[in-house]
């Protein structure tokens, strides 16, 4: 009954697959009796080092972490907007994989499964922030705020006019950020999500928590507002 | 992509690093890495069997030991059989809802486990509202126990929320560290599987057969579980 339940969902839930990547299912790989589903090979590649740091293998740990270290980083940049709070926040994150490896389930897909956990880190790591949002020094004065531009964005992400114009610059990217930070929150996520890292629709509302319609409507309306952003400050 | 404003997506790439090396594992998380032992992984189905058996137990031996309704024998066959099928398919499609992933997936999806139990509430209310059957001279009035509406409503939540309370709990523990974001969606459809065996039993055991009562005791009960069920899994299962 379980079973004839779950066929029945998956093909429920084809539309909003829609939006995913086509993979065509050929080639199954086997691996000790357990089939992993015809994916990606990155997918492939990290489901099979998934598999094995279960088993115990320590170096396959190390493949999992070079496979995807960097996006995770990344995605972490992207919602804290620091990028050494978002190096923090990686390695709570793999230690949290660590932790909850017992929840893989062989032949499955790591990637977005890793991702929810740096979701979830990197969410609770802003609440901590906002907790936290007004810092003391000892002497009882509050930290001196950061120098602005007279376009009012902050002085040390401004562009330098000697930078190239083609928006290829380390000013430009800082910009951007300055700009990323500005999104609400869930917008930003599903802007990054499905933008800059090509996550599926799917993938990002797993991610996520949210739905994929959702999904949809916030990566729409977070890269419009971004365009905007960025659009006033080159005309300023 | 390059937009009218000259603005490119990439730069969006560059803003966050996406091509920028990584930090080389801390000596915490080396340490934990380096100690691992192997462990033994879920499988898809096995937390909603282990969950779903739990969860009958109960139901089961109220069946076989407690009394059932006494106008049983006079409805309808087919109306018994829809009935109990449409609460038991509402139970099996909002549990697996809520534990087991798509294939190809660690984690059940949220936004599929609250379309799955919201559909599921609003098909067993529409049955409650358009084809609760009785049979006069063997159905049961509230009336006829002393009680009002309100009384049987509470009793038969009652019920339903101890059902529910037992597949909930079997849940959450199923569900340890399994639900990073969408807890409350996840917890919904868990609730929902508990109100819908609850819901289940009453077909059986219920001995008010008024609309009334079903749709306010019965489907208000396994909505009070998926909120109950909403609630406890967001503040509990992360």
């Amino acid at each position: 009954m379980i079973a004839a339940g779950t066929a029945l969902l998956d093909r429920l839930y084809l539309p909003a697959r829609l939006g995913a990547p086509l993979v065509v299912r050929r080639n199954p790989v086997y691996q000790e009796g357990v089939e992993l589903m015809a994916m990606e090979p990155e997918a492939r590649e990290a489901a099979e080092a998934m598999a094995r740091y279960c088993r115990g293998d320590a170096t396959a740990f190390h493949k999992l972490y070079g496979l995807l270290a960097a996006r995770i980083l990344a995605y972490l940049t992207g919602l804290l907007g620091d990028k050494a709070a978002a190096e923090d926040t990686l390695q709570l994150t793999f230690l949290k994989v660590h932790e909850a490896r017992a929840n893989y389930v062989l032949g499955a897909n790591p990637i977005p499964w890793i991702y929810t956990i740096a979701h979830r880190t990197a969410l609770d790591e802003i609440r901590k922030r906002k907790r936290s949002r007004v810092r003391v020094g000892k002497d009882a004065e509050l930290p001196a705020e950061p120098a602005a531009h007279i376009t009012g964005v902050a002085a040390d992400v401004h562009p330098d006019p000697a930078e190239p114009s083609d928006g290829s610059g380390p000013a430009a990217a800082a910009v951007a950020l300055a700009a990323l930070a500005k999104l609400p929150e869930n917008q930003r996520q599903a802007l990054i999500l499905t933008k800059v890292h090509g996550r599926s629709i799917a993938d990002a509302a797993l991610i996520t928590g949210s739905s994929p319609g959702a999904i949809k409507q916030r990566a729409h309306r977070a890269y419009v507002t971004l365009r905007q952003l960025l659009k006033r400050k080159e005309v300023a | 992509m390059s937009g009218g404003n000259g603005f490119d997506d990439s730069v969006l790439g560059r803003a966050t690093g996406v091509d920028a090396p990584p930090p080389a594992p801390s000596a915490e998380l080396l340490r934990a890495v380096e100690g691992s032992k192997p462990v033994r992984t879920r499988t898809r189905f096995g937390a909603a069997l282990v969950v779903s058996l739990v969860g009958l137990v109960a139901p089961a031996i109220a069946l076989v030991h407690g009394p059932l309704r006494r106008d049983l024998a006079g409805l309808p066959a087919a109306w018994v059989i829809a009935a109990a099928a449409l609460w038991g398919a509402a139970f099996a499609l909002s549990l697996v809802a809520a534990l087991v992933p798509r294939r190809g997936d660690v984690l059940p999806a949220p936004s599929r486990a609250s379309l799955v139990s919201t559909a599921a509430m609003a098909v067993v209310a529409l049955f409650a509202l358009f084809a609760t059957v009785d049979v006069p001279g063997l159905s049961m009035l509230p009336a006829d126990r002393g009680w009002t509406l309100f009384d049987s409503c509470v009793h038969c939540i009652g019920t339903v929320a101890k059902i529910a309370a037992v597949v909930l709990i079997a849940g959450l523990i199923a569900l340890r560290r399994l639900v990073p974001v969408g807890g409350s969606r996840v917890g919904m459809a868990l609730g929902a599987a508990g109100g819908a065996l609850g819901g289940l039993l009453l077909v059986f055991i219920c001995p008010f057969a008024t609309t009334a009562h079903v749709v306010l005791g019965h489907v208000v009960g396994m909505v009070l579980a998926a909120i109950a069920g909403a609630v406890l899994v967001r503040a509990t299962a992360r």
